[in-house]
C-alpha cells in the first residue's frame, strides 16, 4: 500500500514543474553563492544543486529569520509586521530578511530539497513555537504556510551524526514530501496530508513508481546510512545528564571555547532570540518617533545574554554558558518537550574555529560516572 | 492568533519618589483603552514587561493588587546600566508607555488561605510582596487569612519604601509590622539590625505558617538559616526570583534556571523546588 504512492518525476523536469508553481508559491531552493550553498528564491533554469551536501546556515532562517520585524511604531501608534513576507537572504542585494513585497502574490512556502535533519528541526521548533500556554505568531504564521520537501542524503558528510539522534539520510519527520535522487529520476514519496495533496494536485507531473526504483532507493538510503560512521552513544543522556549539573568535567571541556557563538548561530534547533528597538533616523539623525521592535537570534555564548543590569550574571564565564547550550539541548529540552533538541546536522563541528567536537563533548559526558563531583558548587 | 508581543497602551497618571536616594519610583498607570483592563487580570506575585517604544523592555513585579480597580502600579529602580528604567525615571505624567503580561505563576493565594503569613521584605524588593500585603489586608480577603506579619527591612530610613503605608498597616491592629534599618539617623527611633537578626528576635511560629522571602541575594541568603531554625518547612517557604528576560512567555531562552523558567514556571518558588533547580541564579 505505502508504495503506491510513491511517484516519480524526471530530473530534468524539474525545473519546469518548479517553473509552473512560481505564482502560487515563494519557491526556496538550495542555491551556490561565493562557494556557499544557501536557501534563496527559485529562479528559472537555474538548475538545483541534486548533490549538494548542506547549506553553512541552516534553514531555520526561513521561518525564524536572523532579524524581523514585530511591529513598527510611529508616534505611538503599533503596526503589528505581517509575517507573511517574502523570505530572502540578509545579504542578497535590494532583499532584507523580512520584506513585503507587494507584486508577489502569494504568501505560501516552498521548500524544495532542504536535509532531512534540517526538516526534523523544524518540528522541534514547532514544539517551542506552538506549545499550549503562548503561540509566536510570526513563526507559526510562516509555518503554515509552507509545503516542506525534503531531499534524502545520498553522500552524508564526515561530520553527520544523525543516526545517534533520531536521524537517518531518508529521515521523515518535519517534511511533507521526500525526495530521492535516484540519478535520471526524483523518487518521491509523501509523508503528510498536506504532502499528498500536494502531489495529488499535481498528477499530471508525476507517474508511478516501479518495483526497480524503489529497490535502487533503498540500496542508495542503505549504502548512504553506512557511510555515516561516526557516532555517540546517547542512550539515556537526559538521565545521565539530570546528575552531571555539578561535575568537574565542565572545568575542562569550556578550555578551548572562544565563545564566538558560530556553533548556536549555525545550529538549526537553537532558537534563543534577544528584543531589540530600532529608531528610523531619516531626519538627518535626529531621534524620531518612529522606528521598529525587531526580534533577532541570540546566542547563550555570549556573556550579556543572562546580565542583568544590576551586573550580576548568573552564567558569569565560559563554563557555565558551555553547560547551558549542552544541558538546554539535551536535557532541559527532553524535560519540557520530550525531545532533543539535536539533529546531529554536523554544523557546529564544521565551523567550529577551534575544532571543539560535540560529539567528542557528548561522548566524555556519556563516560562521566567514574567522575567526581565538583566540590565548589 | 493572539500576539504575545504587543504592548498595550498605558499612561502615567502619577509618579511617586519612594526613597531618599530618588531613584526608586513608583508609576501609576492607567488604561488608554478601558477594555485592556479585563485583558490584564492578574494574581499577587506576577510581573509585566513595561515597554518603552523606541528604548526597550523591562520585567517588573507589578506592584498594585487586584483589588486595585483601573490601576496598575509599578516600582521601578533606577539602574543607569538599565536602557529602559533610566528612560522611565525620565518621564512624566501623561506620558504614555505601554505593559505587556501579567506573566509568570504569583503567589498561590488560595493556598495561603487559612494560614499565618510571615512576610519577609528587603530593600526596594517588597514590590509584589506589597501587592499580596494589600490583597490580604483588603476587607473582603482579611478574614480567610489567619496572622499577617510583615518584617521589613533596608539600608537607612531614607530607604524605605512605601512609608505612608507602612504607616498605616502599623496603626492596624491585625497586622505585625516590624521595620527595620542597618543604620540608623537622628530622627529613626525604630529597629536597628539586618533583616536575619531580626526574624531571630521576632521569632513567628511556623506552625501553620507560610514565609514569603523577596530581597537582595545576600539577605535571603542569610535568612534561609533562621527561618530553617524556625521550623518552615522547605515546601512553605517562597520566593519571588529576578532573572534578565526579554519575551516573558518562555521563548527567548535566557531566564532558565536549569529547565524552569523563571517568566513562565516563576517567579514564584518554594524553597523546596528551588532546591530540586542547579544553582544558576
Amino acid at each position: 500500500m505505502e508504495n503506491l504512492k510513491l511517484k516519480i518525476i524526471k530530473k530534468k523536469d524539474v525545473l519546469n514543474f518548479l517553473d509552473s508553481l512560481k505564482e502560487e508559491y515563494n519557491i526556496l531552493v538550495p542555491k551556490e553563492k561565493d562557494g556557499d550553498i544557501r536557501f534563496s528564491e527559485f529562479s528559472s533554469g537555474e538548475d538545483i544543486p541534486w548533490d549538494y551536501r548542506n547549506t553553512k546556515i541552516s534553514p531555520k532562517e526561513i521561518f525564524l529569520p536572523r532579524t524581523e520585524t514585530l511591529f513598527s511604531f510611529k508616534e505611538g501608534t503599533l503596526t503589528p509586521s505581517d509575517s507573511g513576507g517574502v523570505f530572502a537572504p540578509a545579504n542578497e542585494p535590494k532583499g532584507s530578511a523580512q520584506k513585503t513585497d507587494s507584486n508577489k502574490r502569494t504568501a505560501n512556502y516552498l521548500i524544495f530539497g532542504i536535509r532531512p535533519c534540517d526538516a526534523q528541526a523544524f518540528s522541534l521548533l514547532d514544539k517551542l513555537f506552538g506549545g499550549d500556554d503562548f503561540q509566536d505568531p510570526y513563526y507559526l504564521k510562516r509555518k503554515e504556510q509552507a509545503v516542506i520537501i525534503s531531499l534524502a542524503c545520498n553522500k552524508p558528510q564526515i561530520t553527520c551524526f544523525c543516526t545517534s539522534l533520531k536521524g537517518k539520510p531518508d529521515n521523515e519527520e518535519g517534511s511533507d514530501i521526500i525526495l530521492f535522487d535516484l540519478g535520471e529520476n526524483i523518487l518521491t514519496k509523501p509523508i503528510t496530508k498536506k504532502g499528498e495533496e500536494f502531489i495529488e494536485n499535481l498528477n499530471s507531473w508525476f507517474k508511478e513508481a516501479k518495483e526497480a526504483d524503489i529497490e535502487k532507493k533503498n540500496k542508495l538510503m542503505d549504502l548512504s546510512l553506512k557511510k555515516i560512521c561516526s557516532g555517540v552513544d546517547l542512550h539515556n543522556i537526559k538521565e545521565k545528564l539530570d546528575e552531571a549539573f555539578d561535575i568537574s568535567l565542565w572545568n575542562e571541556i569550556h578550555q578551548k571555547c572562544l565563545g564566538c557563538g558560530i556553533c548556536t548561530y549555525l545550529c538549526p534547533t537553537c532558537y534563543c532570540f534577544n528584543i531589540i528597538d530600532e529608531m528610523d533616523h531619516e531626519t538627518g539623525g535626529l531621534a524620531t518617533s518612529r522606528g521598529k521592535r525587531i526580534r533577532c537570534w541570540d546566542s547563550c555564548m555570549f556573556s550579556l545574554f543572562t546580565l542583568h543590569a544590576s551586573g550580576h550574571n548568573p552564567r558569569p564565564t565560559f563554563k557555565e554558558r558551555m553547560r547551558q547550550r549542552i544541558m538546554h539541548k539535551f536535557n532541559y529540552c527532553p524535560e519540557n518537550f520530550k525531545e532533543i533538541f539535536c539533529v546531529g546536522c554536523g554544523r557546529c563541528i564544521r565551523n567550529c574555529p577551534v575544532n571543539l567536537d560535540l560529539r567528542e563533548t557528548l561522548a566524555s559526558l556519556m563516560s562521566f560516572g567514574s567522575m567526581s563531583k565538583d566540590k565548589k558548587v | 492568533m493572539n500576539n504575545p508581543y504587543l504592548p498595550i497602551p498605558v499612561t502615567i497618571k502619577k509618579i511617586t519618589i519612594e526613597n531618599e536616594a530618588r531613584d526608586i519610583k513608583t508609576f501609576d498607570l492607567v488604561f488608554n483603552v478601558k477594555k485592556d483592563i479585563e485583558k490584564f487580570k492578574y494574581t499577587c506575585g506576577q510581573f509585566a514587561e513595561i515597554s518603552m517604544l523606541g528604548i526597550g523592555e523591562s520585567p517588573i513585579g507589578i506592584a498594585s493588587s487586584p483589588i486595585d480597580e483601573d490601576l496598575v502600579q509599578f516600582t521601578v529602580k533606577k539602574y543607569n546600566t538599565g536602557v529602559v528604567t533610566s528612560a522611565l525615571h525620565n518621564l512624566c505624567p501623561g506620558d504614555m508607555i505601554g505593559i505587556r503580561g501579567p506573566y509568570g505563576n504569583g503567589f498561590p493565594m488560595k493556598d495561603f488561605e487559612g494560614k499565618n503569613l510571615v512576610i519577609i521584605g528587603g530593600g526596594f524588593a517588597l514590590t509584589t510582596l506589597r501587592s499580596l500585603t494589600r490583597y490580604v489586608l483588603h476587607e473582603k480577603n482579611r478574614d480567610r487569612f489567619k496572622d499577617i506579619t510583615v518584617l521589613y527591612g533596608a539600608r537607612s530610613p531614607g530607604e524605605l519604601i512605601y512609608k505612608s503605608e507602612l504607616k498605616e498597616w502599623g496603626e492596624r491592629d491585625d497586622i505585625n509590622v516590624y521595620l527595620t534599618v542597618d543604620r540608623g539617623d537622628e530622627n529613626w527611633k525604630g529597629r536597628v539590625g539586618l533583616v536575619p537578626n531580626v526574624l531571630k528576635e521576632v521569632a513567628p511560629s511556623s506552625k501553620n505558617s507560610v514565609a514569603l522571602i523577596c530581597g537582595p541575594l545576600i539577605m535571603v541568603k542569610f535568612t534561609m538559616l533562621p527561618i530553617m531554625d524556625l521550623g518552615f518547612e522547605p515546601d512553605k517557604i517562597f520566593f519571588s526570583l529576578e532573572m534578565r528576560m526579554k519575551c516573558g512567555v518562555g521563548k527567548c531562552g535566557r531566564c532558565n534556571i536549569g529547565p524552569k523558567y523563571v517568566c513562565k514556571d516563576g517567579p514564584v518558588f518554594t524553597y523546596e523546588e528551588l532546591q530540586r533547580l542547579p544553582q544558576e541564579y
